[in-house]
């Protein structure tokens, strides 16, 4: 039975990984096939139906760690798939004037390129028990630079929209109200981009700690 | 008896350690290590054994009011203690008052003066009667606790870090103006007379019993804050292990289904789940002190916290 479940957990994490690594591989596809056909401002009309569900398939991620399907921990994932759950849906999807700047094009690619060697990474562990070490060497060493690339392409977006959030009045909740209670969605991404200066060193120095501890791991086998 | 001291990095903390006579406690040891360093006091220090490199196993804390002989495997004549700086102390009392001060003073702001005007809201205000009551309803409720801070709890000699001082304001003081804002809004919507004036009775009664709930565990004490634990029995103690605490929240609820804002109900869920915590606990420790063995009395059949779910 126990062997019967760990191969269900198996087959099950190699699909759903690879099925999200040919999401986001469909993402960087369109994404070069419209810089290279047309320009920068089509990338997201391009790209939108993959990015949208792979970039929401993650959720399933944070789900994985919180039954224990697999090790990494929530505080880990969901401040990072957290934060790319909003600019997807919250900014892009949310506000179609941001979605012409030229800052998307970097904000997919980098995604997409990531997640690919992610996603490949587990996909290939699932299915072969072990990944080969420069695929290893990839998934920690890549966001050295498209973690860079990346945060600054989701901090730019989000400032960008401010002017679009603030005068659409879109997702906003005003008194009076039975519930007393109020939001505001511009106040909301304010705070969000607050959240963004201590936030991103911290997964940073994270996922520097985690190089560190993985390759030189392996470097000792 | 020589004792060294070391900190957590290895380094000795006193040039050649400390000599102790042989019946000397911890406590002792803890007055010496302050008279020679000046800086950290008794309540400053946790000392613990070393434990071997490598290993995962949790030190041994010193117990103040045992002999250090106890710790030195009898024979030896030397012992070795591991110091920690807990940072500066204060005592509960203390923490407790600022706590409770901050929510005190920020909502009759919020009820009294215009500050609204600085949220763009220019027009006159008109209280609704559930307002007023409310203001008079959170003012007692905080003032009863400062007072029972004062005049009813016993603490123990145990004491907090100031880092917490801190970290407990903001969630007190933060807390008490998201409520107060919502609640004194000029655009406030409130509850039908019936609903504001049943939440509210409810809330004054549970706050009664909370009132007396404390005046039973005061007296579960002893005067000296040595006491130990005790099967807290009586009232509403004969029911829950943590009458206090359920007293407490469903006050908040009262409190909640009077003035009806989203933001009360998240403070009380939130604190409902804090002390839910505290009371996992507190069950535990009594259920497995009062175990029923050698004499000791058997924890009776009790709900831990909310009834009739915990």
């Amino acid at each position: 039975m126990a062997g019967f479940l760990s191969l269900l957990r198996r087959v099950y994490l190699s699909l759903y990984n690879w099925t999200v690594c040919f999401g986001w591989m469909q993402v960087l596809y369109f994404a070069v096939k419209t810089l290279k056909e047309s320009s920068y401002e089509n990338v997201y009309d391009g790209v939108e139906k993959p990015l949208l569900l792979a970039q929401t398939a993650a959720v399933l991620e944070i789900f994985h760690g919180l039954i224990g399907l697999v090790r990494s921990p929530v505080t880990a994932t969901l401040p990072q798939i957290g934060s790319r759950l909003y600019v997807t849906w919250g900014v892009l999807y949310s506000f179609p004037e941001t979605r012409t700047h030229f800052l998307v094009s970097s904000l997919v690619i980098s995604w997409a390129i990531t997640e690919i060697i992610r996603y490949s990474f587990f996909g290939v562990k699932e299915v072969f028990g072990s990944a080969p070490s420069w695929l290893q060497w990839l998934r920690y060493s890549t966001f050295l630079m498209l973690y860079p690339t990346g945060i600054t392409s989701e901090v730019g977006l989000i400032y960008i929209a401010l002017a679009y959030i603030m005068s659409s009045e879109k997702y906003c909740l005003r008194m009076p109200n039975k519930l007393n209670f109020s939001f505001d969605y511009y106040y909301g991404a304010l705070a969000i981009l607050g959240i963004y200066v201590p936030g991103s060193p911290h997964m940073y120095s994270y996922m520097l700690g985690q190089r560190k501890k993985v390759l030189s791991r392996s470097k000792k086998d | 008896m020589k004792v060294s001291v070391v900190t957590r990095s290895g380094k000795e903390l006193l040039k050649g350690g400390i000599d102790l006579n042989d019946s000397a406690t911890v406590a002792d040891l803890q007055e010496a290590i302050h008279k020679k360093t000046k800086k950290f006091y008794p309540s400053r220090q946790r000392l613990t054994l070393p434990v071997q490199p490598g290993s995962k196993a949790k030190p041994t804390v010193l117990n103040s009011k045992k002999s250090l002989k106890e710790y030195s495997d009898g024979n030896s004549n030397t012992i070795t203690v591991v110091f920690k700086d807990l940072g500066t102390q204060v005592s509960y009392r203390t923490l407790f008052f600022f706590e409770y001060l901050g929510p005190l003073v920020i909502y009759p702001i919020f009820h009294y003066l215009p500050v609204y005007r600085y949220f763009g809201y220019k027009e006159e205000r008109v209280m609704h009667p559930v307002q007023t009551y409310a203001c008079y309803y959170w003012c007692f409720h905080y003032f009863k606790r400062i007072m029972e801070t004062f005049f009813v709890h016993r603490f123990s000699h145990a004491t907090s870090p100031l880092s917490n001082v801190f970290r407990n304001c903001m969630y007190y003081w933060s807390f008490g103006a998201f409520i107060a804002y919502y609640v004194n809004h000029p655009l406030y919507t409130p509850v039908s007379d019936l609903q504001w004036k049943i939440g509210f009775g409810f809330g004054l009664l549970c706050q009664l019993s909370n009132f007396y709930c404390h005046i039973l565990l005061k007296n579960l004490r002893s005067p000296d804050g040595n006491g130990g634990y005790q099967i807290p029995r009586g009232f509403l103690f004969n029911i829950v292990t943590c009458a206090n605490y359920t007293t407490e929240i469903y006050q908040w609820v009262g409190f909640n289904i009077a003035t009806q804002t989203v933001a009360g109900y998240i403070f009380a869920v939130v604190a409902a789940g804090i002390m839910t915590n505290w009371a996992l606990a507190k069950h535990r420790r009594l259920k497995k002190l009062f175990d029923g063995k050698d004499g000791k009395p058997k924890y009776p059949r009790r709900w831990v916290i909310l009834p009739p779910f915990l």
